[in-house]
């Protein structure tokens, strides 16, 4: 084939653009493993330390499996601090307000003391179960060389001193890679949030599409009295900017004790103007031959839309199916109005928290962002050309 | 021989237990339900005559006790009475069951919505657990005099006046180069469409981490030497908009460029979804013609200006509108970069002050105005783009 500048050159330019737009999510993913203090760097740090493999390596000697970690029960873990019998180190549970507290932590027998020409900080967990995750604190000075060698960034400068957190101290590879995730997890109740998010959108899709392929059939198919009336309506809800609806809905909702429930979150977007056009413009685009086939073989209204209409559209229910989830799965401004208890929020709503909460530290923040946006790109990546298409459709005249 | 309209008396029926169920919520007096329901009694005297009185009767009662059944009465009627009828009643029969269910949700939650928040915004300050005081127009005279309504309106407008055009521009340069190259073209799509299907909360997260003002991304990467945009008294961005009046203190350091963050992160995250549905569009734009054109000799320029913009124009003109609508409710990105409006409400928008007044102050009645008001703006707006736009729109291909 020839080789053409220009096509070079446009090849460059649309990289170019591709890189500025992917950028932010490489810095998310990028912050998402960093420690705090890697986050906190005026000049941007590009590959953080979890990202090397080699430092997965030396965290995967560390605790008693090498991709979780953790101890089990009676294992003790010893940091050793050789050197002149200084100051000692100080191993404390942390209880800043707010901040993630684990009630094992109770359960974790910590010994300091100095034999041999070193400090030892024995860590000894004294419950029943295994487990890995813990808010205890190590602080020695910073003159002390510490045996075993940590990751880099498991440790902290906190004023004279190192700090470890008990976490980075017998990690495991993942424990070490996605420990701003987990920490992300356990922050905030997240599975309580996905499943909301999840059983909303899923039902209006199935609810909000049933519904709307009955009424775009009637529209598209059936000849009935007032038929022009209803379609005039229709037509005129989609003047209506979402914005009207709010304080309206709400007070309805109020009326009817809804709020803070499923229904809130639901009921109100399940007649979709939207998909009754675009489910109304595939039913017309079938060719009437096949209802009038259908017909003469005695199939009636319904058996025509189940047996011939819905199936022929499932381009059209597919487009339908991922608009619908995506308004669903990404809405802010509603489930904020209507929702007040913390089982009732949606992911969205609980990022929100999480944003305000967290203040600074953006590595759990942006593992946060990312555990929110995975389950959404994952359904991307397996489903491409459904997206593309789907979206694509949304345009069709 | 006159047949029954049973269509017209099950539409009815269930609109009745629609305002039956009003009534119960204090919506509607209950004087009109009675008279409601004496008028049921006649049609169902009525259809004694076609021996449906036992059908009409059941409907009533069930409107009566528990009018959420009547959402699907009309479709029970349909499968059980549906197959005796003649080719004409039965279109009626299934067309109204059909229609019914999504029509009746329209009517509850958009319908009716839509004129009770004019209804709302005609008093004074409703909070809806209290009686409030008719007030007429009172809500829009003070409206107008509201000098946060204005700096909202003007923030909205220039974020319309800014997005829209900026986005379309972008995404259609984007998407004429992603049509003339056909390698790697799913990587480029992915690369461009993402940040589209990222959920607004998680996107506006990240890009408040890369607008830090110590740590964020990019005031580091407009400190750096050579390029020192910000922090020379006239840097790249001061010689630029210091004459507008904008003051430049670096992003999100001051106010003055914290809306523009805000609108660039915008057209980020809306441009995927214009490339894709651009890209249908110039896909769908026979290739003969170019070659034509081609042949005649036309430049690439009168190429694009004779045949892509003139069979693209529906696709602009569908996007330009739908931009339009959702750029006047701008509202997830605002609160979760600025949760409290920014510095001196700075950052406020339409949606956003709505917000504010009807969630964050219960007022509900002053945020019902602002809803008329966004929501004459739109109608208005878009009734004079459809006039002057749509006669240059080229539908045929």
């Amino acid at each position: 084939m020839r080789f053409r500048p220009t096509s070079l050159l446009v090849h460059l330019v649309l990289l170019g653009g591709g890189l500025i737009m992917a950028f932010p999510f490489y810095w998310m993913l990028a912050t998402s493993l960093k420690s705090p203090q890697e986050a906190l760097q005026a000049k941007p740090i590009w590959v953080p330390e979890r990202m090397k493999p080699g430092n997965w390596l030396k965290a995967a000697r560390l605790g008693d499996s090498p991709l979780g970690g953790g101890l089990a029960p009676g294992r003790s873990v010893e940091l050793v601090f050789p050197g002149e019998k200084g100051r000692p180190p100080k191993a404390f549970i942390p209880r800043t307000p707010g901040a993630f507290f684990d009630p094992r932590a109770d359960g974790t027998r910590v010994e300091v003391v100095y034999r041999e020409g070193a400090w030892r900080v024995r860590l000894t967990n004294t419950t029943g179960e295994a487990f890995r995750f813990l808010p205890l604190v190590v602080l020695w000075p910073k003159e002390a060389p510490l045996n075993p060698p940590l990751p880099p960034d498991a440790l902290r400068s906190q004023g004279e001193d190192w700090r470890l957190e008990w976490v980075n101290a017998v990690p495991g590879a993942l424990g070490y890679l996605f420990h701003n995730y987990l920490e992300a997890w356990y922050a905030a109740p997240w599975g309580r949030y996905f499943f909301n998010s999840f059983f909303t959108a899923l039902t209006q899709v199935a609810v909000g599409l049933f519904l709307a392929a009955l009424a775009a059939f009637a529209l598209a198919r059936i000849p009935f009295p007032g038929k022009d009336a209803v379609f005039v309506l229709i037509l005129a809800t989609m003047m209506v900017p979402g914005e009207v609806l709010l304080i309206p809905n709400y007070v309805l909702l109020a009326r009817l004790g809804w709020l803070d429930t499923y229904y809130a979150l639901i009921v109100p977007w399940l007649a979709s103007v939207f998909g009754i056009f675009l489910l109304r413009q595939f039913y017309l685009s079938l060719p009437q031959d096949l209802f009038d086939a259908a017909r003469i073989d005695g199939a009636g209204y319904l058996t025509q839309l189940f047996r011939i209409a819905l199936p022929l559209s499932l381009p059209g229910l597919v487009s339908y199916g991922i608009f619908t989830f995506l308004g669903a799965y990404n809405a802010l401004l509603w489930p904020l109005i209507v929702t007040q208890s913390p089982e009732m929020r949606t992911v969205q709503l609980g990022l929100q928290a999480f944003v305000s909460e967290a203040g600074s530290d953006y590595g759990a923040l942006m593992a946060a962002s990312t555990l929110v946006i995975l389950p959404v790109i994952l359904g991307y990546f397996f489903a491409q050309r459904q997206f593309i298409q789907g979206i694509a459709r949304s345009g069709l005249k | 021989m006159r047949t029954f309209p049973l269509h017209a008396v099950l539409s009815w029926g269930a609109l009745l237990s629609l305002g039956v169920y009003a009534a119960r919520l204090g919506f509607l007096p209950q004087a009109w339900v009675v008279v409601g329901l004496g008028l049921y009694a006649l049609l169902v005297l009525w259809g004694v005559r076609f021996g449906w009185r036992h059908a009409l009767l059941a409907l009533g009662l069930m409107a009566y006790w528990f009018p959420p059944a009547a959402f699907l009465v009309p479709l029970f009627f349909a499968l059980i009475f549906g197959r005796g009828l003649s080719e004409k009643e039965q279109g009626a029969l299934y067309g109204w069951a059909l229609v019914w269910p999504a029509l009746a949700l329209l009517l509850i939650w958009h319908v009716f919505p839509t004129f009770y928040a004019f209804y709302l915004s005609l008093f004074e300050r409703v909070n809806f657990l209290r009686p409030a005081a008719f007030s007429g127009l009172e809500n829009y005279r003070i409206l107008l005099q509201d000098p946060l309504f204005w700096r909202a309106l003007g923030n909205t407008f220039w974020y319309v006046v800014f997005t829209v055009p900026v986005g379309l521009l972008l995404a259609t340069v984007v998407a004429i180069l992603l049509n003339t190259q056909v390698a790697f073209l799913g990587l480029y799509r992915t690369l461009y469409f993402l940040p589209y299907i990222t959920a607004l909360t998680a996107a506006a997260a990240v890009w408040r981490w890369i607008y830090h003002p110590e740590f964020g991304f990019l005031n580091w990467l407009l400190r750096t030497p050579g390029l020192d945009w910000l922090n020379t008294p006239k840097g790249v961005f001061a010689l630029l908009l210091e004459p507008l009046g904008v003051q430049v203190q670096g992003f999100w350091a001051g106010p003055s460029l914290a809306f523009v963050a805000i609108m660039v992160m915008s057209v980020w995250h809306f441009l995927g979804y214009q490339v894709v549905i651009l890209l249908a569009g110039l896909q769908a734009i026979p290739k003969e013609y170019y070659e034509a054109a081609e042949l005649d000799g036309a430049s690439f320029w009168q190429k694009h200006r004779l045949i892509t913009w003139p069979l693209l124009s529906p696709t602009t003109f569908f996007l330009f509108t739908l931009g339009l609508i959702g750029a006047f409710q701008v509202f997830t990105q605002v609160y979760v970069l600025t949760p409290t409006g920014g510095v001196l409400q700075d950052t406020l928008t339409l949606a956003f002050y709505l917000y504010n007044k009807g969630f964050r102050d219960s007022d509900f009645s002053y945020a019902s105005a602002i809803a008329m008001v966004t929501f004459l703006l739109i109608l208005g707006l878009t009734l004079i783009q459809r006039r002057i736009l749509e006669r240059r729109v080229n539908y045929e291909i």
